[in-house]
């Protein structure tokens, strides 16, 4: 069944991790003899005034190509902007997609998005296994992942009951085959089997 | 673990070690009864899921937070779950370490909107 929510998540955190990575330590690396050469604060505007100042110095910045730390922070600054401009997509996209849903669509889209484990519940659970007190953080990712979990079980076991031919709801005979497969796949953490390799 | 729980007999069970994931888990208290149902439903299941499933998912959501957790308690600062562990031990499935990330970055975010929120109303 497809998931309009799980629009590519592994980009947006690469290119988040990217964006993350600014460095500001451009200004010691950069071998530019430039020495009344104004660093340009915006971004963007970095190429114009580069050329524009290239009369100053023989650097290579006569547009043809920039010293390797303007480039390095030009490219950070256009990862950003892409980024942002795919969030904006993303958004749009969503919008569209959800106002053309049917009456059954929007309700199980709303279901989709509105549960939730209940905090309360899942830090107790969570604190009588640690035995001390554990962090709101820690319930709020512990939460969020189980939802991931259950989800990915219960695609799999509509992935495996349309394979057998069946109609939803699920039987518990394909939530087990689910968990066989998602196991044999280690997306199922078992800790209990240790297979001792050498010894 | 001598909590003052409600529900005495959840942690019998838990010491009790569990029954296994297939048979159930006994006489503890269905915990996410009602939110696995919507929850399933949201995935793609029937608007009515039987029961069974939904205790087999309950069972399948418990033990995995089990795991994670003595997972985590094992690694970083022992005996106590942090964050970072979580996210280590989560770093190789995409999608449940973009989730994670998405969670603490918005809550971050929420908790920074609501001070300069009551501080805006503080003022006046």
């Amino acid at each position: 069944m497809a998931d309009p929510d799980r629009v590519k998540p592994e980009d947006r955190v690469e290119q988040k991790g990217l964006g993350s990575g600014d460095a500001p330590g451009s200004g010691g690396v950069s071998n530019e003899p430039a020495a009344g050469h104004s660093r340009p604060k915006e971004e963007g505007k970095a190429r114009s005034e580069d050329a524009a100042a290239a009369g100053e110095e023989d650097e290579e910045g006569s547009s043809l190509h920039p010293s390797p730390a303007k480039k390095l922070k030009m490219e950070q600054d256009k990862k950003k902007e892409k980024r942002q401009k795919v969030d904006e997509d993303e958004i749009q996209k969503m919008q569209v997609l959800v106002s053309s849903f049917s009456e059954e669509q929007l309700n199980r889209y709303e279901m989709y998005r509105r549960s939730a484990f209940p905090k309360a519940a899942i830090k107790r659970l969570v604190q009588s296994i640690t035995g001390s007190s554990v962090s709101q953080n820690v319930v709020i990712a512990m939460s969020g992942i189980s939802k991931v979990f259950a989800g990915e079980i219960v695609e799999e076991a509509l992935d495996v009951c349309e394979k057998w031919g069946d109609t939803p709801p699920l039987q518990p005979k394909h939530m087990r085959e689910a968990v066989r497969r998602l196991k044999s796949r280690e997306q199922i953490p078992n800790t209990k089997h240790k297979h001792i390799l050498f010894h | 673990m001598a909590e003052e729980e409600e529900d005495p007999g959840f942690d019998e069970d838990l010491d009790d070690g569990g029954n296994g994931v297939d048979s159930g888990q006994g006489k503890r208290k269905r915990l996410f009864s009602k939110e696995l149902r919507c929850m399933m439903y949201g995935f793609g299941d029937d608007q009515n899921p039987y029961t069974e499933s939904v205790d087999i998912l309950e069972d399948l959501v418990i033990e995995f937070i089990t795991e994670m957790t003595h997972k985590a308690m094992s690694i970083g600062r022992q005996g106590r779950v942090q964050v970072e562990d979580i996210v280590f031990l989560i770093r190789k499935d995409p999608r449940k370490f973009a989730r994670v990330k998405d969670l603490l970055t918005m809550n971050e975010e929420l908790k920074k909107a609501r001070k300069a929120f009551d501080e805006a109303n503080y003022g006046s």
